[in-house]
């Protein structure tokens, strides 16, 4: 069988079938191919998804697996001993939604595959192929060879295919962050009685501080239909220097934390999942998104902003890939998919657009994170002690100058640092 | 020309995310994905090795819900030629033996073939019965734990080995035979690219009702099942000794065989 | 389930166990033993979120069923003696929810 397309995406996550589905949609015989078996069976990502490039991308959301409307958004800083400070939005309107990227990867293909794109799962792609002249020409899986006019690699944040093609250096832990997470079920009724939310509507929770027992990066909890997915993102460099226990025990002590566990007691654990990502979406993104028959989307481009409290992973991708896929259609029109060519469509669009002209202007935040102990320990030490300081009155009322004063010399941290510090993170931002 | 073989595959709960609630003493099977039944595959790798070496075809059939296409899109993906989905409400809840007289009709109706392959036994009821009775059904041999099959020189014989647990066996049948698959004795084949393609391209699944078996509703599903289950029981908890050796591993490791061979595990 | 109301930890065997798997004979990660034993540090053993890579008898005891092919072994690994790649045919974890 002569096995040939206009487009070969690798990778069915929500870059790929973007990909697949916007080049599909222009006429062009694309192929997707897909490791997992079906669509979805190996997407993992924290569970809240922004709405407006998904939109803009696929002009509607239609029968999207949506879980929950996030009408809630809750950021809560915690002390080693379990003192919890949180900040709470609500009555804004709605912009995001929580949903299983298992589920909304299968829709995503499906509209891929409606467009007239060809979904192969089970297949893993071993390398990308170039022709003599350098050009990329083709994917090769178990063996064989499937050629096409423009490749486009949605492989993921492992680039196993880039690093074989000397696209990129194997990544550094210092790039990279692990999410682990559990789905709890405990029922819909629950998931809003407990958490206080309206009929269908979602909760999205960061917190920071005694969570990840003082390592860099935060835990995330986020209400679906009947089930909550909680879970940890660890600085990889951070954690693999100071973790004290492993890391799935952490997610454990997570679920069984004694501020915690109420709002899924007696849950049911469900699905343990893990992945990693990007730390900082702009220290990973490969020195080049393309080259000669080539276009790189999603985590592999390193198309994801953290800023701790925040994180856009899924539309970035649906948003990348979507450009790719268009890039190949305007490609075929002007002389082929060329390294000019697709740095003209593909990369230049790209770098002038919002997300990525946001993770330009927000890198670093991650790096003053790595500040590690002040910001994961410390400071939620010193909040814990002030505010406890503050509300908890016996003889003597504090004011709040006295309350920090006295946290400060609890928590053995200057206030004046402290300033400092949050005038450095602004500054980085 | 070459042979045509036949292989059953059985798309069946995956066992191990069956978990037990140990409050209500039911199976949560809420959420289990399917597979194809592991053994199945033993059958499937065997049946591609045979037709790889003689030529010929390989379909695959199953008896199941709908959903069972994708066990069937796995095994076409793996190399077999085509798919045949037995699919209707009047075969839900068969026992082994309305399951065996569905399987023979269709195999009867695929309009020949030579040799039909099973896996040993399935994953979620372990009765091994469905070979044996597809052979009763049609009145052809039969043999079980087959690891390893040749074609004799006239080419309408076959040369069966199966393995037994301290002996190998050759045995000739001829075909068309029936032959249960040893489980773990093949290693199946990876999934691949070519194939799935031509699955996309060409479609090669067909899915039969009782519309085209026209077999007899008495004679399937629930209503053909004489099988009732009578009364199911717990296996008794072993209680666990919680012995613990000590030392170095390999000191550790030699007392655990001392103590293997002690209890007459070993042998 | 009993186990999953209180206060409880989930070691990590039942964990994956709360997993759907469909695992592939074959191995899709090796491990060097040799590059391994010089490894001062190990993070695999704490890193792992499968706990796929144990210490036992000062070497490690490695183990790929439970692997969530997440890919942190492969860059935490100091000794780069883990070869790593994807499980072949949809084999491995079979996510549903996450």
């Amino acid at each position: 069988m002569h096995m040939r397309f206009d487009v070969v995406v690798v990778g069915a996550g929500p870059a790929g079938a973007a990909a697949a589905y916007a080049a599909a949609s222009g006429g062009l015989k694309v192929l997707l191919v897909e490791r997992g078996r079906g669509a979805g069976s190996k997407q993992v990502y924290g569970g809240k998804v922004y709405s407006h490039y998904l939109e803009e991308a696929l002009g509607d959301l239609k029968g999207a697996p949506i879980e929950r409307w996030v009408g809630k958004e809750r950021l809560s800083i915690v002390d080693d001993a379990g003192r919890t400070a949180t900040l709470e939005y609500e009555g804004g309107s709605t912009r995001a939604f929580t949903a299983h990227l298992t589920k909304l990867a299968a829709w995503l293909v499906d509209r891929a595959a409606s467009a007239g794109a060809v979904f192969v799962d089970e297949v893993r792609v071993d390398s990308l192929r170039r022709d003599p002249s350098g050009r990329f020409s083709g994917v090769e899986a178990g063996g064989e060879l499937v050629e096409a006019d423009v490749i486009i690699d949605a492989e993921g944040v492992n680039r196993l295919l880039l690093e074989r093609a000397g696209l990129v250096e194997r990544a550094s832990t210092r790039d990279l962050a692990l999410g682990v997470k559990e789905v709890v079920r405990i029922g819909e009724k629950e998931v809003e009685e407990r958490f206080g939310l309206d009929k269908g509507e979602g909760l999205s929770w960061i917190l920071v501080g005694g969570v990840t027992g003082g390592l860099p990066g935060g835990a995330f909890v986020y209400t679906n239909k009947d089930t909550v997915s909680l879970g940890l993102v660890l600085y990889v460099d951070a954690a693999a220097r100071a973790i004290e226990e492993p890391v799935h025990s952490m997610i454990e002590k997570l679920r069984t934390h004694p501020a915690l566990h109420r709002y899924w007691a007696d849950g049911d654990v469900v699905e343990y999942a893990a992945k990693l990502t990007p730390e900082s979406g702009y220290r990973y993104m490969p020195r080049r998104l393309v080259a000669d028959g080539l276009m790189v989307a999603g985590d592999a481009a390193g198309m994801l902003l953290n800023l701790g409290y925040t994180f856009r992973g899924v539309d970035y991708a649906v948003y990348s890939g979507y450009m790719a896929g268009r890039a190949a259609i305007a490609a075929r029109d002007r002389g082929g998919p060329t390294e000019e060519n697709l740095r003209e469509l593909y990369e230049e669009p790209l770098r002038r657009s919002r997300p990525f002209r946001d993770l330009w202007r927000l890198r670093g935040v991650e790096r003053a994170m790595e500040g590690g102990d002040r910001y994961f320990r410390r400071y939620p030490a010193l909040m814990g002690a002030a505010l406890r300081s503050m509300f908890e009155l016996g003889e003597s009322t504090p004011s709040i100058y006295e309350a920090l004063r006295g946290a400060a010399e609890e928590s053995g941290i200057s206030i004046i640092g402290a300033l400092v510090d949050a005038l450095m993170m602004a500054r980085s931002i | 020309m070459g042979l045509t073989i036949a292989v059953g595959i059985k798309w069946v709960p995956n066992q191990q995310a069956v978990r037990f609630d140990e409050r209500t003493g039911t199976l949560i099977r809420e959420g289990v994905t399917s597979i194809v039944n592991p053994h199945d595959l033993d059958a499937v790798e065997l049946a591609l090795r045979i037709r790889d070496r003689y030529g010929g075809k390989v379909v695959a059939l199953s008896m199941s819900p709908p959903s069972a296409v994708k066990g069937l899109e796995h095994v076409i993906g793996m190399g077999v030629d085509e798919g045949v989905l037995i699919s209707d409400r009047a075969f839900a809840g068969a026992d082994t033996l309305a399951t065996s007289y569905v399987i023979s009709s269709a195999l009867r109706r695929l309009g020949g073939f030579d040799l039909a392959l099973f896996g040993q036994e399935t994953i979620d009821s372990s009765t091994a019965h469905i070979p044996a009775q597809v052979a009763g059904w049609l009145g052809l041999p039969y043999l079980y734990y087959a690891t390893e099959v040749e074609l004799d020189g006239s080419g309408r014989k076959v040369i069966v080995k199966r393995m037994l647990e301290d002996r190998a066996e050759w045995y000739e049948l001829d075909m068309p035979a029936v032959l249960g698959v040893a489980m773990k004795s093949q290693l199946p084949r990876p999934v691949k690219l070519s194939n799935k393609l031509r699955l996309r391209e060409e479609n090669p699944i067909r899915t039969w009702s009782n519309a085209e078996l026209k077999l007899d509703q008495r004679c399937v599903g629930l209503r053909g099942s004489p099988t009732i289950v009578a009364k199911s029981t717990w296996t008794p908890e072993v209680p666990r000794r919680r012995q613990i050796l000590e030392g170095t591993p390999e000191e550790a490791a030699r007392k655990l065989v001392e103590a293997l061979f002690r209890e007459g595990v070993l042998r | 389930m009993s186990e999953t109301a209180g206060l409880q930890r989930i070691r990590v065997e039942d964990l994956l166990q709360r997993d759907s798997w469909d695992v592939d004979p074959r191995p899709h990660i090796r491990l060097n033993a040799e590059k391994c034993a010089g490894c001062p540090t190990k993070p695999c053993t704490r890193m792992c979120p499968a706990g796929c890579y144990v210490e036992a008898g000062g070497s490690i005891v490695f183990s790929y069923e439970g692997c969530l092919e997440c890919g942190t072994c492969r860059v935490v690994c100091p000794m780069e003696a883990i070869e790593w790649d994807y499980p072949v045919s949809g084999r491995g974890i079979q996510y549903r929810t996450a």
